[in-house]
């Protein structure tokens, strides 16, 4: 069965533990008064609200859950508009847009060779372009967190045939990051590279005659993993059981026999339904079909009787498949589960990987009534989940349960951020991050299989935290490979920048601007302060300061006779050191 | 087993029993576990297990097919469906060099296979698997037809009264049911198990339980821990060098200190820090070690050595005609090495598990299927050979697990998701060239339903019920690795004592 994971949670012990907590967050709330210049100048003085953060570091902390990571211009902003305020601007502001910058790096890539195209590690640019460079910091990382979820995959033979096709749900996401989740569960269900990665796409009715049955692929993981879950739940999440205790289970086989015949007859877009563009043969294909959304095809839709969950949709005389559609996506939308479900791992991607039972049916009644009446408005979903006392609660950071281990592409992007990356080309050529050894062992859009890089119940077997019977995802892809792999990688990233090189460049793309650091080689203990200040909001324990500072002391700047070039290059190692340190201490891995 | 030896074992068992009793409410379980692991592991020589995960859930019914009258008819008649059939073409039937890539047209017939004892039938291979039948033949590799997970012994007549597994059909759980006996949340899986009961035969439990493809439950143990290690060896955190931005201290302060310690409190921190100790501990072991793997019988020499290039561990894609680099072979070629260097790891039992994942073939199954089973034929005659040629053929013994098998019906280009599935069991200590469990009766499907009346053992869309349970599949290797305590068996596979047989008869 699934494992529960609403379970007490170790408190933070009272005395040695509580003196620890309490030194930390002094130094922390110690350190907001110096701050980055900031350089949000020119926008109208906003009223000042209520939840403007006691400190700097209350806002870096606030924004490690709502962004790729806190740059200084951004805690500026939140420090000056407060936190409802600053979710607000974000509402507002324009999406990135990834199809169009994929389309205009085709363009290019064409206007050199008529023959070229963009491809996958487009995808991947645009997707930096909006997470390192993008101003609707909000959308895109709920957009990120929503892609873990609604999971398709550029590593999956057929979709990776697309680049195109998933540059534009990234879009697809980024609408619903602040739309209507029955929204984006419809624009989910019918993109052509959803049809594709879970094979809904030319998926054909049942042919009772030679036995032929509808494909169960989509009928199967929709429920499963995109609305409703295996398991009837109450709106803290967990689980429902019958008189016996068992859990007591949403679906069954025969559901998803039913649901399997409303995925039937879906296919490509275009001016018509033809079996030839059904097919997707070559004689029949619309320039736009790899985003438009799929349309149905009569001919090859059940008319047959479609029964599933509470619904049941009866033998059509004409074959109907956006009224079926619209049935089958009004039940699951309709389904208590969805809040809770959906809910609890937005938590577990943005702010924390065990919210407590209290913290889920908070956030799950925000999705069933935004407080209009309206179900499903992620904008309130969102709210909930980044301005609920359990996430701001300072006194969170001296719980030893509390937080989620931050995964490697976050890691790698708060680097980015706190040091104002900046890409000499203006796409952030920042490419594929797959392998384990290597590199990150992990890459937006290209998880292995549609069950993500780790599963939301992960319990890791052995370990401090499954001994307290705590969920942590992220230990799904941490062990002994990957730990070494980021630390090298990270290393390249820090000290060389990261990316391909445009033509004729002659360093990669995307440069990390350590003049901040630099600044203060020659003052090691306000150096390790910065340093902590930027990537981990003051948190760093100070028997971690010590020992990092330690070893920036072990370089010496030289004196005397020494060319300035010489002087340069050991304060940049020094600058090097703190960083790079920091971020693979596991106090910073964390986020708390 | 020498006087002190025995000692040695004891004073484990010893210790072992009093750092597992803080474990609090698994102690009693754990302790009795260890207690029976030191009764067992009363051996000096080596041996492994390495599972083949096939990630997907595998089309066993084009992996191993009857070829008598009756079942060749009703697969034909339940496989031949368009637009894209599945159906592989009648044994004897020649490649049509002319046919689209992968399509049973372009790849043949299947590939006969006589069985020592074939049950009144005949059988055969999908034509990509010629390396399994030669393997086969030379009675090395044995086929144990329809295993799946089971609670107790299940017939078509008692399914709606008998314990069945739970969420059935769902990949994730179905993986975690095969490997841990429980859906997905299970922690602790029978490889790690079994690593438990037979870690006192390794002096360094550090490489007992090893994982070239990311974690798997399989082979989490309640204590042993699983090791992950790349298709290249271990990579040594820090780099190659000696500074680390022109320091020396700095290197040392990452590697000794900051990246393998917590200074925090944290739970969380915790792991990650041990999780990174291990990484650094390990490394310099297997490094220093392993065997190159340009060196024979691993690899094969070269200027540049790339496993990519290595023509031990390229096979032919047959979708392209062309040769490449085989990533299973290259896990393997991991496995092997690590088995070198047994000694100097400290390891005389081991569990490793290497995966091949895309079974998952709802549609394109065809071409799909053709180049997954190029690689897992060419990467098991790879794994073998090299076995053989390091003096180990009788001490390693490899088996496939896939999430389920699938559906006997067509959905026109693939099939979805089912239940048991065939599996192979290859090794110098398997006794192969036979069946082992009785081969499924395929039917037809019924007109009006999904349901196949026509065949004892097929449920709805054909999928079967299994006849051999997972726990006795797993059980007959446990008793060839060395666990043959009744006690000790049941700890490991929980639904064992509900069925007669618990020892399949496969392993020498």
């Amino acid at each position: 069965m699934h494992e529960h994971h609403e379970l007490e949670r170790p408190r933070a012990p009272a005395g040695a533990l509580r003196r620890w907590f309490a030194a930390v967050l002094t130094a922390a709330l110690a350190a907001c008064g110096s701050g980055g210049g900031g350089d949000s100048g020119g926008s109208p003085t906003p009223q000042p609200t209520a939840d403007i953060p006691a400190s700097r570091a209350e806002a870096a902390r606030f924004l490690t859950q709502a962004t790729f990571g806190p740059s200084q211009a951004d805690i500026d902003r939140v420090m000056q508009l407060g936190l409802t305020g600053w979710i607000d601007e974000q509402f507002q502001q324009p999406a990135t847009q990834h199809r169009t910058a994929w389309e205009a790096a085709d363009a290019a890539a064409k206007a050199v060779d008529p023959m070229a195209s963009a491809g996958n590690n487009d995808v991947l640019y645009a997707f930096y372009q909006g997470a390192v460079g993008g101003r609707d910091q909000l959308r895109q990382r709920v957009a990120y967190s929503l892609s873990q979820i609604l999971v398709i995959s550029m590593v999956d033979g057929n979709v990776g045939q697309y680049p195109r096709g998933t540059a534009s749900y990234l879009d697809v996401l980024g609408d619903g990051a602040f739309g209507n989740y029955r929204n984006l569960l419809e624009n989910v269900s019918k993109h052509p590279m959803m049809g594709l990665y879970l094979t809904s796409l030319r998926n054909r009715k049942e042919d009772p005659r030679s036995g032929r049955v509808p494909d169960e692929n989509y009928a199967r993981e929709v429920m499963q993993l995109f609305s409703i879950g295996l398991y009837e739940l109450n709106n803290d999440g967990s689980i429902k059981t019958d008189a016996d205790g068992k859990p007591l289970e949403t679906y069954d086989a025969a559901d998803i026999a039913g649901l399997a015949k409303v995925f039937t007859g879906w296919s490509w877009a275009g001016p018509d339904q033809s079996d030839a563009r059904f097919n997707g043969n070559s004689s029949a294909r619309d320039a736009d079909r790899e985003w438009k959304p799929m349309q149905g095809y009569a001919q090859f839709h059940s008319t047959s009787d479609k029964a599933f969950l509470t619904a049941t949709i009866a033998a059509q005389t004409t074959a109907d498949p956006d009224a079926s559609l619209k049935v089958a996506l009004d039940t699951l939308f309709a389904h208590p589960n969805v809040g809770p479900f959906i809910g609890k791992q937005l938590i577990q991607r943005l702010v924390t990987s065990n919210p407590s039972g209290a913290y889920v049916a908070r956030v799950a009644a925000a999705f069933n009534d935004n407080g209009a009446g309206v179900r499903g408005d992620m904008k309130a979903v969102v709210k909930a989940v980044l301005l609920d006392p359990e996430a701001r609660d300072a006194g969170k950071l001296g719980d030893t349960a509390f937080g989620k281990l931050r995964e490697p592409v976050l890691r790698m992007t708060a680097l980015l951020r706190a040091y104002g990356a900046t890409s000499d080309s203006g796409r952030f050529l920042i490419g594929s991050s797959d392998d384990f050894g290597t590199s990150l062992g992990q890459t937006p859009m290209r998880s292995p299989t549609v069950f993500n890089f780790y599963r939301p119940g992960f319990v890791a077997p052995n370990t401090a935290t499954g001994n307290a019977n705590l969920a942590v995802p992220e230990l799904q892809i941490t062990h002994e490979t990957s730990v070494a792999g980021y630390a090298n990688f990270i290393r390249g990233v820090l000290q060389n920048g990261v990316g391909a090189r445009a033509a004729g460049a002659t360093r990669n793309d995307v440069q990390p601007d350590l003049s901040p650091a630099i600044v203060l080689a020659d003052k090691p203990a306000e150096l390790v302060a910065d340093v902590d200040q930027r990537l981990a909001y003051g948190t760093l324990p100070a028997e971690l300061k010590t020992a990092i500072e330690a070893a920036v002391n072990s370089v010496a700047i030289p004196g005397g006779s020494a060319t300035q070039a010489q002087i340069d290059a050991a304060k940049r190692n020094r600058a090097l050191i703190a960083i790079y340190l920091a971020l693979v201490s596991p106090e910073f891995i964390l986020q708390r | 087993m020498s006087h002190i030896a025995k000692h040695a074992d004891r004073r484990e068992f010893l210790r072992r029993a009093a750092a597992l009793s803080s474990l609090g409410a698994a102690s009693p379980f754990a302790i009795n576990l260890a207690a029976l692991g030191a009764a067992s592991a009363q051996t000096t020589d080596y041996k492994a297990l390495v599972c083949v995960f096939l990630y997907g859930g595998n089309d066993s019914f084009n992996m191993v097919l009857p070829t008598d009258t009756a079942s060749w008819d009703a697969y034909v008649a339940v496989r031949n469906q368009a637009p894209d059939p599945i159906q592989l073409l009648a044994a004897g039937m020649a490649p049509d060099p002319n046919a689209a890539a992968g399509s049973p047209l372009r790849l043949g017939g299947v590939l006969p296979i006589t069985p020592a004892d074939a049950q009144g039938r005949s059988f055969a291979l999908h034509p990509m698997l010629g390396a399994v039948r030669d393997l086969f033949a030379a009675g090395r590799l044995a086929i144990v037809p329809n295993v799946g997970p089971l609670v107790e012994p299940l017939t078509k007549a008692n399914f709606n009264s008998a314990r069945k597994p739970a969420k059935l059909y769902s990949h994730n759980d179905q993986q975690s049911t095969w490997q841990a006996f429980a859906p997905e949340g299970a922690r602790v899986g029978w490889g790690g198990k079994l690593g438990d009961l037979m870690a006192s035969a390794n002096s360094n439990t550090m490489f007992t339980s090893i994982s070239t493809s990311g974690s798997a439950v399989w082979l989490a143990g309640q204590r042993v821990l699983q090791y992950q290690v790349t298709s290249n060896g271990a990579i040594r955190l820090g780099g190659s060098g000696a500074t680390l931005f022109g320091s020396t201290v700095a290197m040392d302060t990452l590697r000794n200190t900051i990246a393998r310690s917590s200074r925090s409190p944290h739970l969380m921190t915790q792991d990650q820090a041990a999780v990174t100790a291990r990484s650094i501990d390990a490394e310099t072991l297997v490094s220093a070690n392993l065997p190159a793997p340009g060196t024979a019988p691993w690899g094969t020499p070269a200027a540049n050595y790339s496993q990519n290039n290595d023509p031990l561990l390229r096979y032919t894609n047959p979708l392209t005609g062309a040769q490449a680099g085989n990533g299973l072979a290259q896990q393997f070629q991991a496995v092997a090495r690590m088995m070198a260097a047994r000694a100097a790891l400290g390891a005389g039992r081991q569990v490793f598990m290497v995966s091949l994942g895309g079974f998952d073939t709802h549609d394109g199954q065809n071409r799909s299927h053709a180049d997954l089973y190029a690689r897992l034929g060419h990467a098991l005659a790879y794994f073998d050979k090299t076995i053989a040629d390091m003096g180990l053929a009788s001490s390693v013994t490899t088996f496939t697990a896939s999430d389920f098998g699938r559906t006997f019906t067509s959905n026109g280009d693939g099939t979805d998701h089912g239940w048991g599935s065939h599996h192979f069991v290859m090794g110098g200590a398997v006794k192969g060239g036979a069946l082992y469990g009785p081969f499924p009766v395929l039917g037809v499907k019924n007109a009006n339903n999904n349901n196949f009346d026509s065949s004892p053992d097929q449920l709805g869309n054909g999928a079967l019920l299994p006849s051999t349970s997972v726990d006795q599949y797993g059980a007959t290797l446990a008793q060839w690795f060395g666990v043959s305590d009744s006690t000790a068996l049941a700890t490991v596979f929980p639904n064992l004592s509900n069925f007669g047989s618990r020892n399949l008869g496969f392993m020498v």
